[in-house]
């Protein structure tokens, strides 16, 4: 039994006092940015990245990664009760999480999300103890083209996160990939879209977009309502979850802890295309897919339980191949070899302490997460019945501080301000956010990556149908095309049918 | 106060004026010799113009505890980064050139931004007084360890016989790594094509690894451990004499390409207008602070040679010989952001 050995010499080393302790304040840290608007994981580990120097390996990376996965928990407390997804990953889980805290369900919608994410972060775990090594090179396997017609399929996908106006959600997503487009190209060095200002380089920063849509949108738009018009408030019902909600939501986390394992392997917009890959799947399994969008339990915890497997799952390039999937993952490399360690494939075999540690640690501190977000149910509810004019300028507070330090630059919170006015706007025309911030993530994404295929294969478009990969993800990017436009056409037929008939 | 003096004002003005203006001068030479004397009396700010984590990153952090100790003031590294550093390097040019704010440059933004952005407001050769070399990472030419050439002589054999068929990945198409490519492929005139990335060395290397793409250049620091686990191959090192950490790979100029030799080196940079006491303090300082074996040894694991300049004027020479390099291979072959 050397996995037992491993798993052993793992929970020693993530045990002892000192890591115990970092592991907490890890997870501790994680949580508070990740409820806290426009601060996220990467700016939060680059600030503590290094104040990690002066301490041992396996507690600097213990730390950092509870930063990382504990923000994944975090990102979805503000998501649900405000309509203020902290994480790119936590723009689903508003999407229903919202609705539920709307329909007097926050404490449910939190409940749920805290155990999805427990029961996908468990699971995560024991996949990285038993199959970190293979699943990396699963990972490698994926070319340009097979990226391609993956982001293609989720881009297709973005559309059913709609659900109102189809042609509504494809214009936002349209929107979306061209906001996208801002910065210097990657193939070319030209700067597109970015009127000779420096800071636009790099393009917009997703937090910009997602807290002046989302945040300043959604307060605009809520002050134009009554104060009466937050009745949900005062009639919160059934805080924690019941046997039968349990039953309701176990079948959508295993299903998204199954696809978020497998989508947080891939470098890029893992547990975003996590989450919403997952909440698809569960709108189109659902015996009642009409209640998506007004506050369906499964739209919660698929979501939930993707995002946070991804999360986890991200580790194994980096434990096991030294090859970063996203920024953090970065950082968490920087921090090694700061440490003096050399992130590669012989890290697991040279300090098997920090790696099972690290792999230890992570059980350990979603078990963490878990008892410290369940208590805190009750009390992030009662922040529901803070009144309007409390809640909402520290609301607006908090996402211009947030976006403000992403990169100290005063411009983000004047362009969330803009997007805070176009948020407002497109909710009056009922346009919705999400697919705009999809489309915004995934555009640049397909493009880069059709664009690198195409340049691998020397122009030759039928890579994209020659790799079993890519093939795959058209096949299945072309069924969901007729599982989308069935529907209409049956439509129309119908009215041109009643049409004859008249 | 513009009046309109009569004689006798006229020349007590003067007077008053030629005595306020030496006076004047009197001040500007005593106080920066009193603020001289006593530097450094507040902490430094060091500029790195990259995200935490990355090899500017590292070789700032390495160097701040030391040179905090022999400077006697806390060395404080602030990461600024955006546009390819620029956002750094502009904030560190603009800076008051009291000795105070420092700028950690590297070969991206000191020798190849200027000639592929052309909207730049900085020139680094002009703005800045380089103060000293702290790192040089040579370049390494890696490849899939099933890509069928083993040398660079294989190399030179396989892409010629195959023209316009061999892929070859950067970590960005203005990166001093495409840049060693397209110097190295233009000498020995190969046809191959070019296959940018972004996000730093980690997507490319993972493509290499994975076989989508042959071969790439590297910086030392994120190959070599891929290299030594056998995840990837080494064909060439751009350095004049081979690396210690891997002493199996001959340097470019071992197989017939002498210009192959070049480094992607951080550096030390003060605003220009810092006043030549101040950089030569700060210079013995850094000279003395990379003389530490934990800076050495932490540096070397990954291949990165810790250096030091003779003197500021030494550093400025490498700058340019550096600038004139690179900004000839980008003229060549015609990358431009406008």
């Amino acid at each position: 039994m050397e996995l037992f050995n491993d798993l052993l010499l793992g929970f020693s080393v993530a045990l002892t006092p000192m890591n115990l302790a970092y592991g907490f304040l890890g997870v501790l840290l994680g949580t508070i940015i990740g409820v806290l608007p426009g601060l996220g994981p990467v700016a939060t580990i680059s600030i503590l990245l290094p104040v990690t120097f002066a301490l041992p390996a396996p507690a600097a990376l213990i730390m950092l990664a509870g930063i990382y996965y504990g923000a994944q928990y975090g990102g979805s407390t503000t998501a649900i009760l405000v309509n203020l997804p902290g994480e790119s990953s936590s723009v689903v889980t508003a999407i229903d999480g919202y609705q539920m805290a709307r329909k007097g369900q926050a404490g449910l919608a939190l409940a749920t999300a805290a155990l999805c994410s427990f029961i996908a972060g468990t699971l995560a775990t024991i996949v990285i103890a038993v199959a970190a090594p293979a699943l990396a090179e699963v990972a490698l396997d994926f070319g340009p083209a097979d990226y391609f017609s993956l982001m293609l399929f989720g881009l297709v996908a973005a559309v059913i996160l709609a659900h109102g106006s189809i042609v509504k959600a494809i214009g936002m997503i349209l929107v979306g990939i061209l906001l996208g487009t801002i910065g210097i190209d990657a193939n070319t060095s030209v700067e597109r879209f970015t009127f000779g200002i420096p800071s636009f380089g790099d393009g917009i920063d997703f937090a910009v977009i997602a807290m002046g849509m989302f945040g300043i949108g959604e307060t605009i738009s809520n002050l134009g309502g009554s104060e009466q018009g937050r009745t949900f408030v005062k009639e919160v019902k059934n805080l924690w979850p019941r046997w039968a909600d349990i039953k309701r939501f176990i079948k959508p986390a295993l299903r998204g802890t199954a696809l978020g394992g497998c989508l947080g392997l891939l470098p890029g917009g893992g547990p975003v295309l996590a989450s919403f890959s997952t909440y698809a799947l569960e709108k189109k399994l659902s015996k009642t897919p009409g209640e998506f969008g007004k506050g369906a339990i499964e739209g919660v915890a698929g979501p939930e339980a993707a995002n946070n497997a991804a999360a986890q799952t991200a580790f194994i390039p980096m434990l096991t191949l030294g090859l970063p999937s996203s920024a953090v993952m970065a950082l968490m490399i920087g921090a090694l070899m700061m440490q003096g360690l050399s992130p590669g494939p012989q890290l697991m075999n040279q300090r098997p302490d920090l790696f099972w540690g690290l792999i230890a640690s992570m059980w350990l501190g979603n078990l963490m997460l878990v008892i410290l977000n369940l208590p805190l149910v009750g009390i992030w509810v009662k922040l529901l019945s803070v009144p309007y004019r409390m809640l909402y300028p520290a609301i607006m507070l908090f996402c211009c501080i947030g976006v403000y330090s992403i990169h100290n630059n005063a411009l983000d919170v004047v362009l969330a301000a803009i997007f805070g006015g176009f948020g407002f706007l497109a909710k009056k025309l009922h346009c919705e956010p999400a697919p705009l911030l999809l489309g915004f993530i995934l555009g640049p994404m397909i493009e880069e990556t059709l664009r690198r295929a195409l340049l691998i294969s020397h122009g030759d478009p039928t890579v994209f149908v020659t790799r079993p990969i890519s093939l795959s993800f058209l096949v299945l990017t072309f069924l969901l095309l007729i599982v989308l436009v069935a529907p209409m056409i049956r439509v129309t037929r119908q009215r041109a049918f009643e049409e004859s008939t008249d | 106060m513009k009046a309109q003096p009569t004689a006798t004002r006229r020349a007590v003005l003067s007077g008053v004026a030629l005595a306020g203006a030496v006076l004047a001068a009197g001040l500007t030479s005593a106080l920066p010799a009193r603020a001289q004397a006593d530097y450094p009396n507040q902490p430094i700010t060091l500029i790195v113009p990259f995200a935490p984590g990355g090899a500017s990153d590292f070789a700032a952090r390495l160097l701040q505890p030391r040179l905090s100790a022999i400077l006697g003031q806390q060395i404080v590294v602030e990461n600024r980064d955006g546009a390819a550093g620029n956002v750094g390097m502009d904030l560190a040019a603009r800076a008051k050139p009291d000795g105070y704010t420092l700028f950690l440059g590297n070969v991206g933004t000191v020798s190849i931004n200027p000639y592929i952005f052309s909207n730049l407001r900085v020139k680094p050769l002009q703005d800045f007084i380089p103060i000293s070399i702290v790192a040089d990472t040579p370049g390494l030419l890696i490849a899939n360890p099933a890509f069928p050439p083993n040398n660079v002589k294989e190399l030179v054999e396989y892409v010629k016989a195959r023209p316009g068929q061999v892929n070859f990945a950067s970590p960005g198409s203005g990166s001093v790594n495409r840049l060693e490519m397209e110097a190295f492929r233009r000498e020995a005139g190969l046809d191959m094509i070019h296959v940018p990335y972004k996000g730093g060395a980690g997507p490319a290397t993972a493509d290499v690894m994975g076989g989508h793409v042959s071969l790439m250049f590297v910086t030392i620091s994120s190959g070599i451990n891929h290299v030594k686990g056998g995840r990837l191959k080494a064909l060439g090192v751009s350095t004049k004499q081979r690396v210690p950490q891997l002493p199996d790979v001959p340097t470019m100029t071992e197989q017939g390409f002498p210009k192959s030799v070049s480094s992607s080196w951080q550096g030390v940079l003060a605003p220009a207008g810092t006043p030549q006491p101040i950089i030569n303090k700060l210079h013995a300082a850094i000279v003395e602070a990379m003389k530490d074996p934990t800076i050495k040894e932490r540096m070397g694991e990954s291949g990165v040679i810790a250096v030091s300049s003779p003197t500021p004027a030494d550093f400025k020479a490498y700058i340019e010989a550096d600038a004139a390099k690179w900004s000839g291979v980008i003229k060549d072959i015609g990358v431009k952001a406008d």
